[in-house]
């Protein structure tokens, strides 16, 4: 076979006979540097990791900037404005102005004469629904029949420039039949003449509640019973906005081949691929979403909208490229905001200073369209099962459609509100069992490899770390209830979700949540073909320093191509922070099958055993002998021979996990990150007014795959936290009209409100995570509300209930103190901590504890924990199989409806299908 | 129909280059410079100065060319992101916001990046008071500011070392090294 393998027949270039010249060679660092043994340890962690093995030292764990940033800093970056095609007309939307109406008849004739006036369309171009969940599509392109809140779409126009556009819109007359609007989100759970949706025969009742969520775990009946100490608080949280700087915006152009290319800053360009092919009725493959550069996401760009349907159907009647782009107060109309939420949170503490029982009642008021809406309820209530061990969780949870711009998914999804009100709950349990609050936390925490109360399967846990880190780092022990009046600190906790574990439109174990291929041709560069959605939270970055990472390659080596559906594997979109999990997970796949190749190479090459070779910078070459080895180009055409470029595809999908109950899918997540922040701050007792003066940020995100973008994502998430916290809130007035839809009065921290924030990065080495990495974007937002909260009730013992905790709030709780104590506010004294014998009983608890945690941190092969064992069950059984008295209920019993909470009266209605009316 | 505006000739030195051009006499600076003057790396947040996206410099001066009337920058030296970077060498707070951390999603960015460029060229070595007031009229939804900070920082200390940004165009990494010992 040898002799006849070297046998060339016909007129080839003989071997051997001229010079064959390395195409690609050439360039900076003409030397591989060293492997660095130390480093590569280093990123390994310790405790064994599947992705140990491929560790090069190249590119993981080292700040790196990202790589798309120089487009950035030159202003060549292409956001969705900045989308320039010949020919192009300008689109602008025809808004309702009423909360809630008929659209009776809808004249265009004036603005189709108007000169300058290309086309005009109506919701009769197309009627199609969409929306991000499949279970839940309430919306249109424009109004079919009735318009649900101020700025909802009625038409379009296009125009050859902006000022005739928007003269058309003026132009475009409309007659409303008004509707009596629903503003309070209370009355959206009574019955209503007109409900905002009719969901057929899922609406429930005659009411606008969207979905009800009822669920009980454990000791119900023992949480109060079995209590010394009970925290109850009804909060109320005003809606936020994300803020991102980029207002919308879309061009759709229609080539000559009638295919379709919609550019939009998009987070899930797959769901907006998905979405106009059901409203244009076309099939998917006629169409390609090219996402721009995204000007800020944080969950506001992350549905199908409206106006990209607006833009595809003005250019397919016109045959012209459309560009549709918002004004500030478009923005707020199109909302996805945080919800604005009536929180009742009631939490009971027993002798043993155990948590034995969570109970919390989430209404939240939905806006218009459902949105993410089913997912936001569930997480309101399942989120907070962790990180602290508990003995019975009763959740109920509504949303209810308000005539408001839609709620939906923003960072720290449907988990800040709920976990604001835990945490200020477990501070004021701390206060009545009189204990210090980060000990009552260090004492109650699930262990690594855990159940929660509802069957989360959680494996990496840095929690105790990052208690134990910002106690330290803040001084804690010499400051809490020791500062001098007006002067506080406060500590909160997060929890949440890696990447949610069900893909939204197929079964889980069908297809894989995220898919990357790639690519590497003779020049040896490595493309990247993904559809992780770069938003700037810096996920190509990420994804090149993996295949970096695995291929000994420096990043100057690797090129994203992670724009166009056309040449994406399909990827879900950047949302629930699963981008790092999950698609540097399939990254890290793609990247070892074409190792295994290069390797193959090489040992071909060189003659030395495979298991011997080890991939250093650029080059592989004999362990034992650093000497013998070949260039990465050279192992690259080796392997290259008879088949030309090397491609791979790497794919990830999420493990079976989590139970059966209805619901049992939401919240799970193949890992979960976890947070601890310590903030300070000060409070004019006088004014009202809070200077948050320092925060240490300690996050848990598993492996700091680019340090400099987790740093980055927790201060930017302190940020957007502290804005909630402090001043931003979208103000309904009197008649439910949005009052401050600009940026002028919704109150963004400036400069001077930001603190300075002390990042400290946790690393817990997840077992599944890339390199042992879990997410950083959304979780690092949970933990500053309460902190604050907290903090200013160490300053000036009020404890809020309601935010933002503008000045008039504070100063109107400061009076309410001094007038209820009978002083004046320079006379009102910060609380005080005098340990009780409980505290004692929780150190030794949370230092065994911490023992325990550390081993089943590193075991390979750790036992089964269920939540329940500090309650004296055997951990390896759930509780509800060993005692009848822990119970799984998923819908209210009639003896709860007897006096049923706030949102737990949406259970009065009967689902129509249940009651037989249709 | 609206009274349509008049047509007046407008010129001015747009990142070192004569731009001439007729523009309606009410146009908006930031309009004409997207939209006439080819400078779309000049960005449009609000449209109400509140978010200095939208910063140039106007005969060095940081102004909002939102709220700017273009015909009140005619005949003058108006400096956009586009004219920070000396062909392939980027101004040092160019490269500073890239590798500290000064620019997550970029939308905030040439607002930040052109007022920080006249800081920086009015007073080299700024404390962080003098940089916080500074950007205080920018905002950004990303990063918090702080790394914003660290940026101006080190940007400061190139100036001061007197070093300048090499050429990004300089030849990358050889795939095919030589062993480099061990
Ligand atoms: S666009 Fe000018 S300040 Fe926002
Ligand atoms: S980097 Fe996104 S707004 Fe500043």
């Amino acid at each position: 076979m040898s002799e006849d393998k070297d046998r060339v027949e016909g007129y080839r270039q003989q071997s051997g006979k001229l010079p064959f010249s390395r195409p690609g060679s050439g360039g900076s660092r003409k030397m591989s540097e060293p492997r660095d043994e130390d480093k590569i340890a280093n990123i390994r962690g310790n405790g064994g990791h599947k992705h140990d093995d491929v560790v090069t030292g190249s590119a993981v764990g080292r700040p790196t900037a990202l790589i798309d940033g120089r487009w950035k800093v030159t202003g060549q970056a292409q956001y969705g404005d900045d989308v320039r095609l010949p020919g192009e007309l300008v689109g602008r939307i025809v808004r309702s102005k009423h909360h809630y109406a008929r659209v009776l008849s809808i004249d265009v004739s004036a603005a189709t004469e108007l000169p300058g006036v290309v086309a005009v369309a109506t919701g009769q171009d197309a009627s199609g629904r969409f929306g991000v969940l499949p279970v839940t599509k309430d919306e249109h392109a424009m109004a079919q029949e009735k318009v649900r809140h101020v700025g909802d779409l009625i038409a379009c126009v296009a125009a050859t420039d902006e000022a005739t556009a928007r003269e058309a819109v003026r132009l475009v007359e409309v007659e409303y039949e008004e509707l009596e609007a629903v503003h309070d989100m209370r009355q959206g759970l009574e019955n209503s003449e007109e409900p905002i949706h009719d969901r057929g025969k899922y609406h429930i009742g005659a009411s606008n509640v969207q979905k009800r969520v009822f669920q009980e775990f454990g000791d119900i009946e023992g949480m109060s019973a079995n209590a010394v100490v009970s925290h109850n608080s009804n909060w109320l949280f005003a809606g936020a906005n994300h803020g991102f700087t980029e207002p919308h915006a879309v061009v759709a152009n229609w080539d000559p081949s009638g295919r379709l290319t919609l550019y939009t800053p998009q987070q899930v360009p797959h769901y907006v691929h998905r979405a106009l092919a059901d409203v244009l009725d076309i099939p998917m493959h006629q169409i390609n979403v090219h996402r721009t550069f995204v000007g800020g996401g944080f969950g506001g760009k992350s549905d199908p909208f409206p106006h990209e349907m607006c833009a595809a159907i003005l250019s397919r009647k016109t045959g012209r490229p459309v560009r549709i782009n918002f004004d500030r107060e478009e923005v707020f109309w199109v909302n996805r905001g945080r919800h604005p939420s009536r929180i009742g949170m009631n939490l009971h503490a027993d002798s043993k200073g155990r948590l034995c029982g969570i109970e919390t009642d989430a209404l939240i008021d939905g806006g218009a369209f459902a949105s993410f809406g089913h997912v936001t309820t569930y997480y309101n209530g399942v989120l907070h099962t962790a990180p602290y061990e508990i003995g019975a969780f009763h959740y109920t949870g509504a949303r209810v459609w308000t005539n408001k711009p839609a709620s939906g998914a923003m960072r720290g999804h449907g988990a800040v509100n709920s976990r604001c009100a835990v945490e200020v709950g477990m501070d004021d349990l701390a206060e009545q069992l009189n204990v210090d609050p980060i000990t009552l936390r260090l004492a109650n925490l699930l262990p690594p490899h855990s159940a929660t109360i509802t069957g989360f399967r959680v494996t990496s846990i840095g929690m105790r770390e990052c208690l134990e880190r910002v106690r330290q780092a803040s001084g804690w022990d010499d400051k809490f209830r020791k500062l001098p009046d007006g002067h506080g600190i406060g500590i909160g906790c997060g929890f949440f979700i890696s990447g949610s574990g069900l893909p939204i439109h197929w079964e889980p174990n069908k297809f894989p949540h995220a898919t990357v291929h790639l690519k590497i041709d003779m020049d040896g560069g490595v493309t990247v073909h993904t559809g992780a959605a770069e938003i700037g939270q810096g996920s190509d970055t990420v994804i090149a320093q993996s295949v970096a990472e695995v291929l000994g390659l420096p990043l100057d080596m690797i090129r994203i191509r992670s724009r166009e559906t056309d040449t994406s594997p399909v990827d879900l979109g950047s949302y629930s922070s699963r981008v790092t999990f999950m698609n540097a997970n399939a990254a890290i796949s793609a990247a070892m099958e074409i190792r295994q190749e290069l390797l193959e190479a090489a040992a071909a090459a060189t003659d030395a055993p495979i298991e011997r070779l080890v991939i250093g910078d650029r080059r592989i070459y004999r362990k034992d002998d650093p000497a013998v080895g070949v260039s990465y180009l050279e192992a690259l055409h080796k392997a290259q021979e008879d088949k030309g470029a090397l491609v791979s595809s790497g794919a990830y999908r999420t493990p079976p996990m989590g139970r059966v109950h209805k619901g049992a899918g939401a919240g799970i997540a193949p890992a979960y990150s976890f947070s601890a922040y310590v903030a300070e701050v000060k409070v004019d007792i006088e004014t009202g007014q809070t200077k948050v003066l320092k925060v240490w940020a300690a996050h848990d995100c598993g492996k700091a795959l680019n340090p400099l973008s987790v740093k980055g994502q927790i201060i930017g998430s302190c940020h957007m936290g502290l804005g909630q916290v402090l001043s931003e809130e979208m103000k309904y007035g009197r008649n439910g009209h949005l009052i401050n839809p600009d940026l002028l009065d919704y109150k963004i921290p400036t400069i001077h409100e930001m603190p300075e924030i002390v990042p400290i990065i946790v690393e817990s080495n997840d077992s599944e995570g890339p390199f042992g990495a879990k997410e950083a974007g959304e979780g690092p937002l949970l933990p500053i509300l309460p902190a604050v909260c907290n903090a200013v009730y160490d300053a000036v013992g009020i404890r809020t209930s309601e935010l933002p905790i503008t000045p008039d709030r504070v100063h109107r709780m400061i009076e309410a103190r001094c007038k209820h104590e009978g002083v004046t506010p320079l006379d009102l004294s910060s609380p005080e901590l005098h340990h009780s014998e409980l505290q004692e009983v929780l150190e030794a608890r949370a230092s065994e504890h911490a023992s325990r945690d550390a081993m089943r941190a590193t075991d390979p092969d750790p036992s089964d924990y269920n939540n329940g064992a500090l309650f004296g069950f055997d951990p390896e059984i759930p509780a509800d199989e060993q005692d009848e008295r822990w119970v799984v209920s998923v819908t209210p019993s009639s003896d709860y409806m007897e006096s049923p909470r706030l949102a737990g009266s949406a259970w009065k209605h009967t689902e129509r299908r249940h009651g037989g009316d249709s | 129909m609206l009274p349509a505006p008049d047509e007046v000739p407008w010129s001015a030195l747009v990142n070192g280059n004569e731009v001439s051009v007729r523009i309606e006499s009410n146009a908006i600076l930031l309009d004409v410079l997207r939209d006439k003057a080819g400078s779309l790396g000049t960005k449009r947040g609000c449209d109400m100065g509140t978010c200095g996206c939208c910063s140039v410099l106007i005969d060095g001066v940081p102004r909002l060319s939102c709220l700017t009337l273009a015909q009140e920058a005619s005949g003058c030296g108006i400096t956009t992101i586009e004219g920070l970077a000396d062909g392939h060498h980027l101004h040092p707070i160019q490269k500073t916001f890239t590798e500290c951390g000064g620019s997550q999603c970029g939308f905030c960015s040439p607002g930040f990046l052109v007022v920080i460029s006249a800081l920086l060229e009015e007073n080299p070595t700024p404390n962080d008071t003098e940089i916080k007031d500074a950007i205080e009229g920018n905002l950004c939804r990303c990063t918090g500011y702080q790394q914003i900070v660290d940026s101006v920082r080190v940007a400061s200390e190139i100036l001061a070392s007197g070093d300048g940004v090499e050429d990004s165009t300089t030849a990358k990494s050889d795939p095919h090294p030589s062993y480099g010992g061990n």
